[in-house]
């Protein structure tokens, strides 16, 4: 055991064993772990491979190891949402689980620091810690010539995240926004807004997209890879599995009321009072994968569907470009305008109309 | 193309086109029918058009062998009676009555109506597919409906199935994930919509005007069973 390990940190604030052993376990929880990552690639002793196959063993080893995590957190077009709901993260342990695991290094919004002083911190950070930081992306970049949207110190988003990106050993892209473009990229997308993904490929990104994305799955996450050094099981968008696995849909309190075919129509009707499925009041639930259902907001309170309004579908791509909030998710997304719609009907009557006018023309020579 | 630009496609610009082609096609069809006019009719009627009308739909809409006359034809091949009866039934039932298709339909017409819950509608889609199963099997063995099928049927028959299929796992979370069965699930709609008006799926509505022109010979000639 090193002094400089997380427990070594967290035994100096005068936590107990028996504490810590409990956080160990909260850890396993919170990351979702049914089994462990690759220990191999983790880079981990390698005696770890021969503890006891319990998850919490191996996390209680792995926080008595490893080193406590740097974190530069970089905000572009964003709104602070995010770090927002991280503050807020629910259980006061998982809070401070994050404080323990991670040295946040970088973060406008909660640096004391400001101007040209808060640039040199980064700076002298990224050097410091190159390589071994976790670069944390709030907010989506503008691009191209509409890069000059979004600068900080004279420098535009694209050159910054591009020149933090190519020291840090992972990223992850928080909220909607950096994980698919978010509010800024919703059509025409004035800006030209990106996401993380589009401009950086040549670096593992976990997108944790939501609106804000649920703090919990934002703090598994960054305590897999504080203490195995390697990012958890992600899906084709780059989710991690345990938090996106499922859809809304998939966990609803309100599930048996759609299978009994029991809709609320209005916001204010009987069904809505007795809690029936909001799927005709236009819920995304079947279609966006994310754990508000089974985890929730606020200590496990509630989340939209349980306080009676739908699913926006905030965790995934291009979701305000998704159609309308409160209409149905069957229903087309575009569809032909009155106009349209009648000058194609009148071209079809005429042209047959014509076709049937000339057959009868024909006909009558015949005779 | 990723499956949720595929489903935002096929929702979005490609249903658009579809259905605009779709209304054209089958305004087109109509008139093409309609204004071809009728030979004048000189004879007297021996019988009330009207109730030849009323009958006749209600010989197409029952299930044929409560016609004593009509048994031979369904003896001669029942599956295509209960089968295509049934596949009828079914897609009534899951089209319109099924919750996430009236909504369909309720932004296109500006309103909606009842629904059905799922178990049945679901119960629905199942015999719908099976009939179609049985359908085609009918169709490939039967020994003068398999030298009436030409290329257009199958893929009549394709084009139908496909979107039924893919609808039934996409409520069942089956095989693929739901934004993928979704999205296929509208391309195949849209490819639908193009297709009937060419086709011989465009009878949902020349069904009804040939019911009701025999229903009027019938009744004026006083020879409806």
């Amino acid at each position: 055991m090193t002094d400089d390990s997380i427990y070594g940190h967290m035994k100096d604030e005068g936590v107990s064993r028996r504490d810590f052993l409990k956080m160990c376990g909260l850890a396993v929880g919170a990351m979702g772990m049914t089994s462990m990552p690759p220990l191999e690639a983790s880079g981990l002793p390698a005696t770890l491979n021969h503890v006891e196959k319990k998850s919490i063993d191996h996390v209680a080893k792995a926080m008595e190891t490893q080193p406590r995590l740097p974190v530069i957190w970089l905000e572009f077009q964003d709104c602070t949402g995010c770090s927002e709901a991280l503050t807020r993260a629910n259980a006061p342990t998982l809070g401070s689980l994050v404080l323990d695991t991670l040295t946040i290094e970088h973060h406008e919004a909660l640096s004391a620091a400001a101007g040209f002083q808060i640039e040199e911190a980064k700076q002298q950070a990224m050097e410091k810690y190159a390589g071994q930081y976790v670069l944390v992306v709030e907010g989506s970049i503008p691009t191209g010539e509409h890069a000059a949207y979004c600068a900080i110190g004279g420098r535009t988003a694209e050159v910054i995240l591009k020149e933090a990106a190519e020291k840090a050993a992972a990223i992850i892209a928080i909220g909607n926004c950096s994980s698919f473009g978010g509010l800024p990229k919703a059509s025409p997308n004035p800006t030209t807004a990106a996401s993380v993904t589009d401009l950086i490929t040549d670096k593992p990104v976990v997108n944790i997209p939501g609106c804000p994305p649920i703090p919990e799955a934002f703090v598994a996450v960054i305590t897999h890879f504080a203490l195995f050094g390697v990012l958890p099981e992600l899906d084709k968008l780059n989710r991690p599995m345990a938090f996106y696995g499922k859809t809304v849909h998939d966990r609803c309190l309100r599930r048996p009321f759609y299978e009994a075919g029991k809709f609320a129509l209005t916001f204010d009707d009987e069904g809505a009072r007795e809690g029936w499925c909001l799927y005709k009041l236009g819920c995304k639930g079947p279609t966006t994968y994310n754990a508000c259902a089974s985890i929730r907001w606020d200590s496990g309170l509630s989340f939209p569907v349980q306080s009676n309004h739908p699913c926006l579908g905030c965790s995934e791509p291009d979701f305000w470009d998704g159609g309308g909030f409160y209409q149905g998710q069957s229903a087309p997304l575009q569809k032909p305008s009155m106009t349209t719609a009648g000058v194609a009907g009148a071209a079809g009557l005429a042209i047959g109309a014509g076709m049937a006018a000339t057959a009868k023309a024909k006909k009558e020579n015949k005779k | 193309m990723n499956p949720q630009a595929m489903l935002a496609f096929a929702r979005g610009p490609f249903f658009n086109v579809a259905i605009t082609f779709f209304i054209a096609g089958m305004l087109y069809r109509i008139a093409n029918v309609i204004f071809l006019g009728w030979s004048k009719d000189l004879s007297k009627p021996r019988g009330s058009k009207g109730l030849g009308v009323v009958k006749s739909f209600l010989r197409g809409g029952l299930i044929l062998p409560f016609f004593p006359r009509e048994k031979k034809a369904f003896v001669n091949n029942p599956i295509t009676y209960l089968a295509g009866g049934l596949f009828h039934l079914s897609l009534f039932i899951v089209v319109i009555l099924g919750a996430a298709h009236m909504l369909a339909w309720k932004s296109l017409l500006g309103f909606g109506w009842w629904t059905l819950p799922l178990p049945i509608v679901d119960f629905m889609a199942a015999v719908g597919i099976i009939a179609m199963v049985m359908l085609l099997i009918n169709r490939l063995n039967h020994p003068v409906l398999k030298r009436l099928s030409g290329a257009a049927e199958f893929f009549n028959w394709f084009l139908v199935f496909v979107p039924m299929v893919t609808g039934y796992m996409m409520t069942h979370h089956m095989f693929l994930p739901y934004e993928n069965l979704f999205a296929l699930h509208m391309v195949s709609i849209n490819i639908l919509l193009i297709w009937i008006p060419l086709s011989r799926i465009s009878h949902f509505v020349f069904y009804f005007f040939s019911r009701t022109i025999h229903g009027v010979e019938w009744g004026k000639r006083g020879t409806m069973p």
